[in-house]
């Protein structure tokens, strides 16, 4: 019993040892954020800062338009996520409750789209764009959410588990299918609304090949390509600068996973899907 | 042959299903399937400007593709650091062990958490940072290697060809380790006590339990994580693009250019369409079959509607 504690002990240990490591980086980058010293070169290495200073907060406010890239990236999210949980849960209920001619075709059809990943498309679907004159605007960004494939799988495989007689007594009274969706179903499948909408926000805030391609006007970028291009310019030669973006840029997502964390990690072991 | 004539019922009921999944389908139609086809077509044809005259010249696209060098690098680089990323699996399975041990607490779920962020922070401010920790003068990595050493080392995690595609390895597992350790220990926790109670039974210690009963467990999660690895490998392009300086190049001697490096190149820098699309239809190949492989695996499709 005594071995059995000790080794329990041992193991925290070095699991926090471990975590310490892998924070580091980001304690150091923080540190450096508000160091005046890091300047063109690196000062040595310390968690508290040499110089303390806002300067290159400051600094870095006159560099690059971050509010205007959160907003942004923000709006765009937030509509992405919405269109995208929406019409997954109508397929995955369209697919798990309703009969109709061509049920498994169209099941198929959308599960294929799996195997297709979208860098294989990117061109056409670029040249597409511009045909339509659709480029440098947020729509391209948009349309492709209202088809959304892994979506509809778990939605369709947790709307299957509500029992059907939930939704006969709106049958009776003479409700439509979409009375059932709208009153019974979405009500029902707030986790899996959940669970889909912290996968999306996550992967719409990372966002970066896509509208690194489609979007030319600084003003209208997102976060991601923003910050990136930022980085590659000269004037962000300066680490102290750059290293501020940098925090500010991560505050947002980290904000949310501290809140909701339990929902996160358990979204993301369910799914198995990253981002 | 049943009576193929709908009565009006029966006709409400399909238009009311299909009323629920019609903008999916179009959407797909047109932003998948289209677009995809459009992918084969360009790569067979001789494209200078797209709309004005295209030629078809067969597989001309994909042997120019493999006559040149930078293209069969681009390939082997691909794989070459898709391999590398999946160290991922085994340090997210020693995460996961470690873990799994402290027993179900308070600490338990600290550590889940705190293992996982990493992943979820936004991808380019991490690699902005590791931009910083990765430098060969003063770089976080250096320094700390310096210690254990004693004297200073100096080696160019991003720069030095010898060296960049392990540099980008280590934000790659930073990242991803966290995420692989999630999915290790919903797998590790699925084991059944029972086997290991008998397992201790019958005499056995930690280490043939780990042998003996928890690996051979853990074979589907296993290959699970070596599939997605793979196609997540295949599809690079953020980080290292990023980490580079927004270089579709590569850096280090072009020894970080993966496929879709390449074909970014020659669609938005110096356009080829043609070539471009070639390109994406081998990328398209790789992991067609490795999803292939994964369905086979994981039954994706397997489940009758």
């Amino acid at each position: 019993m005594k071995n059995k504690k000790r080794a329990l002990y041992l193991t925290t240990i070095i699991l926090f040892i471990m975590f310490l490591l892998i924070v580091l980086p980001l304690l150091w980058a923080v540190s450096l954020s508000f160091d005046r010293s890091a300047i063109s070169s690196l000062p040595s290495f310390s968690l508290i800062p040499h110089k303390p200073s806002l300067f290159n907060y400051q600094a870095a406010a006159k560099m690059i338009n971050l509010p205007r890239y959160f907003l942004n990236t923000i709006i765009v999210t937030t509509v992405n996520t919405c269109i995208a949980v929406l019409f997954a849960l109508m397929c995955g209920f369209a697919f798990a409750k309703l009969k109709f001619i061509g049920k498994r075709f169209w099941y198929v059809f959308m599960l294929a789209v799996m195997m297709v990943p979208f860098e294989s498309r990117l061109v056409p679907l670029f040249l597409q764009y511009r045909n339509w004159r659709l480029l440098n605007s947020w729509i391209p960004l948009m349309l492709g959410q209202f088809a959304y494939v892994y979506g509809t799988f778990f939605a369709r495989s947790y709307i299957s588990s509500i029992p059907d007689s939930l939704a006969e007594s709106v049958y009776i009274d003479g409700g439509s299918e979409w009375r059932v969706f709208l009153s019974i179903i979405i009500p029902l499948s707030l986790p899996v609304v959940s669970t889909l909408a912290i996968l999306q926000i996550i992967s719409n805030w990372n966002a970066y090949l896509w509208p690194l391609v489609v979007i030319s006007d600084y003003d209208k970028q997102m976060i991601s390509v923003g910050v990136a291009l930022f980085n590659s310019n000269e004037y962000a030669t300066y680490y102290g600068p750059r290293l501020a973006v940098a925090v500010l840029s991560a505050i947002p997502l980290i904000a949310v996973y501290l809140v909701l964390q339990k929902h996160i990690v358990a979204s993301v072991a369910v799914s198995g899907i990253k981002q | 042959m049943k009576n193929l004539r709908l009565t009006k019922r029966e006709l409400k009921q399909n238009v009311t299903a299909y009323s629920f999944i019609i903008v999916s389908i179009v959407t797909l139609l047109v932003l998948v399937y289209y677009p995809m086809i459009s992918t084969v077509r360009y790569s067979l044809n001789r494209i200078g400007i797209v709309g004005y005259g295209e030629e078809y010249i067969g597989l001309e696209n994909y042997k120019m593709l493999f006559s040149q060098s930078t293209f069969v690098r681009a390939i082997s680089n691909t794989l070459i650091l898709s391999i590398m990323g999946l160290l991922t699996i085994p340090v997210g399975f020693l995460f996961a062990v470690l873990i799994n041990s402290i027993g179900n607490s308070k600490l338990q779920g600290f550590f889940r958490v705190g293992y996982y962020l990493p992943n979820i922070i936004t991808g380019v401010s991490v690699y902005l940072i590791f931009r910083v920790v990765l430098m060969s003068d003063g770089g976080l990595l250096n320094n700390f290697l310096s210690l254990f050493v004693g004297r200073k080392v100096i080696i160019g995690w991003l720069a030095d060809p010898k060296f960049a595609r392990w540099g980008v390895t280590i934000v790659w597992v930073w990242m991803n380790a966290g995420y692989s350790m999630l999915i290790n220990l919903s797998s590790l926790q699925a084991i059944p006590l029972d086997i290991y109670d008998a397992a201790s039974i019958d005499g056995a210690n930690a280490l043939n339990k780990l042998i003996l009963i928890t690996i051979p467990n853990m074979k589907s999660c296993f290959s699970f994580l070596f599939i997605t690895g793979m196609i997540n490998g295949l599809a690079r392009f953020t980080d290292i693009f990023i980490i580079t300086g927004n270089d579709a190049y590569g850096g280090a001697g072009g020894t970080l250019q993966t496929i879709l490096m390449y074909i970014f190149q020659f669609s938005f820098e110096s356009p080829n369409y043609g070539v471009s699309s070639a390109g994406s239809m081998i990328l398209f190949v790789f992991v067609l079959l490795l999803t292939m492989v994964n369905v086979k695996l994981t039954g994706f499709l397997k489940d009758e509607v």
